[in-house]
């Protein structure tokens, strides 16, 4: 189980450091919106483009068509002498014969009424009227090319705005690893400096920090986040700085009660018997007994602070140039994803996030059942109580 | 009783720095307050005019004073949007959060209590691995991505639910107005029940173990007593106070929640207008929202501290020397 987590989180760092251009997956509308996964239903078509370019002879781009219309079709490009003719099985279409550059989309009511369609018809089902080959022909010279939009593109299809729904999840690792960690880091820091001057300096500072800790505490975290968050702009780094200022109060607890049974101990008092510094018994002596349970306090923090950062994106706090998990899910549940049934732009994004969660939790556990192996012992079940029938 | 009087001043305290740290978070950020909602081309009379309605141009301690005024109060000033006092637009809203979160919370700790025994009772058992699995779902899934999911599959696919809203478009009269917002509120609940047990449960699970384990528990069984009473007037009776902790720390997150909730599934609530008036700049708004939010987690933690006293006898009886 350990080597699983391990190897899921190589992986995702790879995924996430080779970013979605690196693995061939592009950004920007690509299809149209909601389109399905390519794998997903095979009655669609996906989109593919015919080119037919040169001068002279006839050039042509041939199609063997099974599916059902398609979406969209728009041609593009430039005609300098002759004619652009689509053969259909039924018959053949001359989609352009005036030389210039060509920009049709099959919507445009000129175009369909220069091909005898009505302007209420539906162009795309009339190019495509039955399974079969088709052809793109160019007689004469110049480059065109044929846009046929289907419902069906990519490895996890599109969202909303016909975005690649697999390269937006390639994008949020990104943003989950980078806050989680950070703010998780940033925020250990903060605990560990404050429990310590807490636990070892007592007294006024102790009461006072430890005080306010209790107050943070007990102050519903996403609702003083989103505030923040509204006020100070939607900026990630805002969001790592924010999220890290209202989660240390947990280790600084921790790191304090430490603090205050190893400051009576009997070697630290030898330490400081033999005339050690303060700092010195702190950095050389405390922090070092203190790091293993720290590491795997960073690592059971990550979920937390991933977790919120998610939650803060999915209520549309995050930058929205960014694009992360939790934003995936809120324009899934803005834009209406469910009325046209796209659990892709849901499941991916959200299984991703409570997938990091797990890996992260998991790491933690056994990190800190290598600090202390009485945990280990404990989670196998020493203790038990028959039942009594 | 003192303990009692030294909970009482903790809240207030905790509530003072709400009430300061709302009066500063929205002063101290980048421009003024009005840049969010004013057009760049206003002139500056038009601004300073502005300014001087929401009051902005007096000094600081006075805007300070007529601050906290209007806060005790529950005034909580004019919204910056709709220019209507902001309590006139709370105060129908409070009675949703409440009747969304007071039954989650009932339910996920009576399930998590029931579950976590069983579980500790009979290691190994189904009762045992449900336990970790759901233990593992509250504290790995996030709660939007479970409830889109619980939406999806039981108001979208499978229309058993309402998909939005605390009440039907015309609202219904008389008693099937009760069943109606039932029936709305009836996926918003079991999912925070959903989501909520499973780390309750976990928690009891875990301390239920190591107090089967102790002494006393082996001197009941010794005894003779029956099983029920060993475990639930010997064993549970001794881990009731770090349970009562647990569920205190927990209500943060649970009024947390009900933000996300109430977002999600388009409730009538508290947390869907802090958002809403986030995302507007409608500062009032947003602090009164902010405010009603943080009282409402301190007056459960202050009742979680009330029963407190009443399970351990340690506390009273530290009492006088505190």
């Amino acid at each position: 189980m350990r080597r699983l987590s391990a190897i899921c989180l190589a992986l995702l760092v790879f995924l996430a450091l080779a970013g979605p251009g690196r693995l061939g997956l592009l950004d920007g509308p690509r299809a149209p919106s909601y389109s399905k996964p390519y794998w997903l239903d095979r009655s669609v078509a996906g989109t593919l483009v015919l080119n037919a370019s040169g001068g002279g002879d006839p050039h042509e781009a041939a199609l063997n068509w099974s599916y059902a219309p398609p979406l969209r079709v728009a041609l593009t490009g430039r005609l300098d002498d002759g004619f652009v003719r689509w053969s259909t099985p039924a018959k053949a279409f001359i989609l352009a014969d005036a030389p210039g550059e060509l920009d049709l989309d099959a919507r445009d009511i000129p175009f369909k009424r220069a091909m005898g369609i009505s302007p209420f018809g539906n162009m795309a089902a009339a190019l495509f009227p039955s399974r079969g080959d088709y052809k793109l022909e160019l007689v004469g010279s110049g480059a065109v090319s044929m846009k046929i939009e289907g419902g069906r593109w990519g490895l996890l299809g599109t969202d909303h705005r016909g975005r690649d729904a697999a390269a937006l999840f390639v994008r949020g690792i990104r943003v989950s690893l980078l806050v989680g960690v950070t703010a998780t880091l940033i925020a250990t820091l903060l605990g560990v400096s404050l429990g310590l001057i807490s636990g070892y300096a007592g007294g006024v500072t102790d009461s006072l920090i430890m005080r306010f800790a209790d107050v943070l505490l007990s102050i519903p975290t996403l609702p003083i986040l989103m505030v923040m968050a509204g006020a100070w702009g939607k900026g990630l780094w805002n969001l790592v700085i924010i999220l890290s200022a209202f989660s240390w109060m947990g280790t600084a607890r921790a790191v304090r009660a430490m603090t205050l049974s190893l400051r009576d101990a009997l070697w630290v008092e030898g330490l400081r018997a033999i005339g050690a510094r303060r700092n010195y018994i702190i950095f050389r002596h405390l922090v070092p007994e203190a790091l293993p349970l720290l590491l795997a306090n960073v690592a059971l923090g990550v979920p937390g602070a991933i977790l919120a950062e998610a939650g803060l994106s999915f209520l549309g706090l995050s930058d929205p140039r960014v694009p992360s998990w939790g934003r995936a899910l809120h324009e899934a549940h803005t834009y209406g994803a469910f009325t046209n049934g796209a659990w892709w732009t849901i499941l991916p994004a959200g299984l991703g996030i409570s997938a990091i969660c797990l890996i992260f939790m998991d790491i933690g556990r056994k990190l800190e059942e290598r600090v202390d192996p009485r945990l280990a012992a404990a989670a196998k079940g020493s203790v038990r109580m028959e039942a009594e029938e | 009783m003192s303990v009692l009087l030294r909970r009482v001043c903790g809240s207030a305290v905790v509530l003072a720095v709400v009430l300061v740290l709302n009066f500063f978070l929205f002063r101290i950020m980048p421009g003024d307050p009005l840049t969010g909602i004013v057009d760049p081309r206003f002139s500056p009379e038009a601004k300073r005019q502005l300014a001087a309605q929401w009051g902005l141009d007096r000094p600081l301690s006075e805007q300070f004073a007529v601050y906290v005024r209007e806060m005790l109060s529950f005034r909580f000033g004019l919204s910056m949007m709709t220019g209507v006092p902001v309590w006139d637009e709370l105060k129908n809203r409070v009675p949703n959060t409440v009747a969304l979160l007071l039954p989650a919370l009932a339910l996920s700790s009576a399930l998590g209590l029931w579950l976590g025994t069983h579980a500790a009772l009979r290691r190994g058992s189904m009762a045992e691995r449900l336990t970790l699995l759901a233990g593992a779902v509250s504290f790995s899934f996030p709660s939007f991505f479970v409830q889109l999911l619980l939406l999806m599959c039981f108001a979208y696919l499978w229309p058993l639910f309402p998909l939005r809203g605390t009440t039907s478009i015309p609202p219904p009269e008389g008693v099937s107005a009760l069943f109606d917002y039932i029936w709305h509120l009836a996926l918003p609940v079991l999912s925070l029940t959903v989501l909520g047990f499973g780390g309750f449960a976990l928690y009891i699970r875990n301390m239920m173990v190591k107090a089967l384990g102790e002494d006393y528990v082996l001197m009941a069984r010794a005894r003779g007593l029956p099983r029920r009473r060993v475990v639930w007037n010997h064993a549970f009776r001794g881990i009731l106070p770090p349970v009562l902790t647990i569920l205190l720390l927990s209500l943060p997150g649970v009024v947390s929640g009900a933000v996300i909730t109430e977002t999600v599934f388009s409730l009538n609530g508290v947390g869907r207008f802090l958002l809403e008036a986030t995302n507007s700049h409608d500062y009032p708004s947003a602090g009164a929202a902010f405010f009603l939010l943080a009282l409402l987690t301190v007056a459960c933690n202050l009742g979680a501290d009330l029963m407190y006293v009443l399970v351990d006898p340690r506390v009273r009886r530290e009492a006088p020397r505190g």
